[in-house]
């Protein structure tokens, strides 16, 4: 399982993100009790790679306590690599649901 | 107040995270080690006390450094041929120069080494071993002679480009700088492939 859910870890951080900037805290909380990641730390280097990447972007907030909060914003190139993968995902949790259940997978000829 | 205890705890956390994260850009490595810092502040200001166990059980979920490093893609990518770089940076010159400079190719495109190893894999010394074997072959110190032959005395004195001694260490660390330095990479690869 590890290294499926760290290949959709990523998409399911920009999903998180289409609703609106999210602060990293609540990512990690939010993906850890789903179990998308092992543990809430790692969420960070892959936030990190996303910006890198161009996926988000980060804004600062002041926060009415304490310091100042990192936010990560969806791109414009986030919301494309989304687009992009969720039809992809529903088509392969499809196959591999059909043949978990037994099923030949229906060849594309 | 935070006790001075959990704050211990947190420093060495993110002590072994940034040992982890050691051969990640500055910038990338300061970028994660900030956000887990708020991460663990965030989840501070929720604890019903600052009591050791909900910090270290803080900690847990958060992953080890290991674990972090990982996600970071600190993963070891040793390629088969990275064993053999510090001994081609060495000999590889010897073999039509050309072993040398694949050997630096690959030193320079490998993760595992960092820019400090780097540099000394290049500049120590460019050509590995050749580099001393050609100084061996230049004289080290001359000869002139003064007199002569027809009077049957010829008087020579040694006019050293540099003092005998001194010349015989620059002759001897020059041969042992890049030796100890494939053996520093060496060392470095093996560290970083466990």
């Amino acid at each position: 399982m590890g290294q499926l859910r760290r290949g959709v870890a990523e998409y399911c951080v920009l999903a998180l993100l289409k609703a609106g900037e999210g602060y990293g805290f609540d990512l990690a909380r939010t993906l850890s009790e789903a179990h998308i990641v092992a543990s809430e730390g790692t969420i960070y280097p892959l936030l990190s790679r996303l910006r890198r990447e161009g996926l988000v972007s980060t804004v600062w907030r002041q926060s009415e306590l304490g310091p100042a909060r990192r936010y990560y914003v969806l791109t414009e190139m986030g919301s494309q690599v989304l687009d992009e993968f969720t039809p992809r995902w529903q088509s392969f949790r499809n196959t591999v649901d059909r043949i978990l259940q037994g099923e030949r997978p229906a060849s594309k000829e | 107040m935070h006790s001075s205890k959990t704050d211990q705890l947190i420093a060495d956390y993110l002590h072994r995270v940034r040992l982890a994260l050691e051969h990640l850009t500055p910038s990338r490595r300061d970028e994660i080690i900030e956000d887990l810092i708020q991460h663990i502040t965030e989840a501070r200001s929720h604890f019903s006390s600052d009591s050791e166990a909900e910090l270290r059980t803080l900690l847990d979920h958060l992953g080890s450094p290991a674990e972090i490093a990982e996600a970071a893609g600190v993963r070891p990518h040793t390629r088969k041929i990275e064993p053999w770089v510090p001994w081609m940076l060495l000999f590889g010159a010897f073999v039509f120069f050309v072993g040398w400079l694949i050997g630096l190719i690959m030193l320079w495109s490998s993760r595992t080494w960092r820019l400090r190893d780097k540099l000394l894999g290049t500049l120590i010394w460019p050509g590995g071993l050749l580099l001393p074997f050609m100084l061996l072959g230049l004289p080290v110190s001359s000869q002139s002679c003064e007199g002569t032959s027809s009077g049957g005395s010829i008087h020579c004195t040694p006019h050293g480009v540099l003092p005998e001694p001194l010349g015989a260490v620059i002759g001897i660390v020059t041969f042992l700088a890049p030796i100890l330095v494939a053996v520093h990479l060496d060392r470095v690869r093996r560290r970083r492939a466990v």
